[in-house]
């Protein structure tokens, strides 16, 4: 049905896209890989291959506390924006008087820096913030100390609480997407049938959600792991999040620890490229998680 | 009665309406204090609201303390006005410009790799942007493009153009070939078709494409922070500098009132295109 089109005229379409890509995100991917290997001749340093960049980095004992510090943070907010993104979306499928003012409003995080989520945490929940001020008001606390630590400190609730901000609308549109495209009449005949909410919810709501929930979420996760800004302003200092960790060794006049960088870098990408692996095997391998995008 | 409950399905719960309630306050309340903080005068730990406010103290400045500096020379939000528009419009156009014969192919037509070219187009999404900035910054340096315009928007192209390709790739399978055929075979050419059948189907998703892109590359900062060099002021890195210290004052209150600007017309006004974005 469609016209026959050249196989030629259809890779010159993509070249200039794909080759962009290629160049600037392939380049970018080997050179990091080279560098952290050893190759950095700019530095005046030539030593490929090397992997002794890596295995300074797995003896330096911030390190681990480092992977896990970038994996918490990104980890249990992904979580709660999901978890908040699937209420709110199973709520807008619904209908109510200010539905279509709510359709507008949750998304201004989506539209806006993540810097900005920095500008508001800080402005509530620093120490001598609004929120402290608040429970100095109504007696819970004496002197500004006595509040809790949300922000810079190694809990990270700030860090957690921006991502959250952000990315749950973000989750909430994906959802909604997926929802909005799903037969209403499977949910009305489960109860035509007697399922109650909680079993309509768990057996026909939302198993067609789920692999387009997880590449969201997935979404959501690789740039936690990898955001900078928020982490930087909010962390709580040494060892802090791999992206940080990175930039902190690439700024250094060693120029030995810029190579420790890049492969702190390289070991962000590939700790990625992994996680991504693993769900695309998990939904290709798995015929009930396949339901496709499409959906 | 089962047709009732079957009814009452698409009401909100009480439960659902705390939830509603609940987020609606956590998510737009704070907008609040931010308001407040950019009026302030001086407003010090343990004070609920500023103990002096502008008003009181509007002999000494001509303007809300926070808003005289931020629209004073000093503040330089101009020059990042003026460099987020500049470095916007131009990632935009080119993003459009390279986007749009790839989003035609992706949505008209089947080919061998297209799985695996999809997936090209989200890798940017899993490479972080430090990984980008720092290895795109040594050879730009190079050839001597960091620190300005170029090498700037070349490095926001990564970020943007996963993007553009899938709501141009949604407005294109939009678009039937069949319109297409039928121009062709009343003898329309090439130039003729894309003119006056592609183009007037397209323009609801390339506006949205173009709106959105735009949002992303004014979103951006540590891609500018980095390649720029310090040399490219734009609008999240004026707001990096003044809340990186994290601290807030009347100043990094208006500036980030300032900054959500861009995003909070962006939704009032072409809102219901974003859609096409998932």
């Amino acid at each position: 049905m469609n016209q026959p089109v050249s196989s030629l005229n259809l890779w010159l379409a993509l070249l200039p896209a794909t080759g962009l890509i290629i160049l600037l995100v392939g380049g970018s991917a080997l050179f990091v890989l080279v560098q952290s290997l050893g190759y950095a001749p700019g530095y005046g340093i030539n030593e490929f291959p090397t992997l002794k960049y890596y295995s300074q980095l797995i003896n330096n004992p911030g390190f681990g506390y480092s992977v896990w510090l970038t994996s918490y943070y990104a980890v249990v907010a992904t979580i709660i924006a999901t978890i908040l993104g699937i209420i709110l979306a199973l709520i807008l499928r619904k209908q109510f008087k200010i539905k279509p003012v709510t359709q507008h409003l949750y998304k201004y995080p989506l539209m806006v820096p993540y810097l900005v989520g920095i500008a508001l945490v800080v402005l509530l929940f620093s120490q001598s913030g609004i929120v402290a001020r608040v429970a100095l008001a109504l007696g819970f606390i004496e002197r500004p100390a006595e509040f809790p630590a949300l922000l810079f400190s190694h809990q990270g609730w700030g860090i957690i609480m921006v991502y959250v901000w952000k990315q749950m609308p973000f989750m909430t549109l994906s959802i909604y997407t997926l929802l909005i495209h799903r037969d209403p009449g499977l949910d009305d005949a489960a109860q035509l049938l007697g399922a109650s909410a909680w079993q309509r919810f768990w057996k026909v709501t939302l198993p067609p959600l789920i692999p387009g929930t997880l590449s969201a979420a997935l979404i959501c996760f690789a740039f936690n792991f990898g955001a900078f800004e928020v982490p930087f302003i909010l962390g709580g200092g040494f060892p802090e999040t791999l992206p940080v960790q990175s930039w902190r060794l690439f700024n250094d006049p060693d120029y030995q620890h810029r190579l420790q960088g890049m492969a702190i870098i390289m070991f962000t990408f590939v700790a990625l490229l992994v996680i991504f692996w693993a769900q695309y095997r998990l939904v290709s391998t798995r015929p009930y998680l396949r339901q496709s995008k499409t959906q | 009665m089962s047709q009732s409950r079957v009814a009452n399905k698409y009401r909100l719960t009480s439960w659902q309406w705390l939830f509603l309630a609940t987020i609606g306050f956590l998510w737009l309340a704070p907008v609040l204090p931010l308001a407040i903080q950019s009026l302030a005068f001086q407003w010090h730990w343990p004070d609920l609201l500023p103990e002096v406010w502008w008003l009181t103290a509007r002999e000494q400045t001509r303007l809300p303390i926070g808003w005289d500096y931020i629209f004073s020379p000093y503040s330089h939000l101009y020059e990042a006005f003026v460099n987020t528009l500049i470095i916007g419009v131009s990632v935009t156009l080119i993003t459009l410009i390279i986007c749009l014969p790839a989003a035609r192919v992706l949505a008209k037509y089947p080919f061998k790799l297209k799985p695996q070219i999809e997936l090209l187009f989200s890798t940017p999404l899993l490479l972080p942007e430090i990984a980008l900035a720092l290895a795109l910054l040594i050879p730009f340096i190079r050839l001597d493009i960091s620190g300005g315009y170029t090498g700037v928007i070349i490095a926001q192209l990564v970020p943007t153009i996963p993007y553009m390709i899938r709501i141009l790739t949604s407005a294109y399978s939009g678009v039937r070939i069949q319109y297409e055929e039928q121009a062709r075979l009343l003898g329309a050419s090439s130039l003729q078709v894309f003119r006056y059948i592609q183009l007037p189907l397209l323009i609801p998703g390339i506006i949205a494409g173009c709106l959105f892109t735009f949002l992303v590359s004014s979103n951006i900062f540590l891609i500018t922070f980095l390649i720029g060099q310090g040399s490219i002021e734009t609008l999240p890195t004026l707001l990096f500098a003044k809340i990186s210290g994290g601290a807030m004052d009347a100043t990094a209150a208006g500036l980030t009132l300032v900054v959500m600007l861009p995003g909070v017309l962006f939704l009032l006004a072409v809102e219901r295109h974003i859609q096409e974005i998932n």
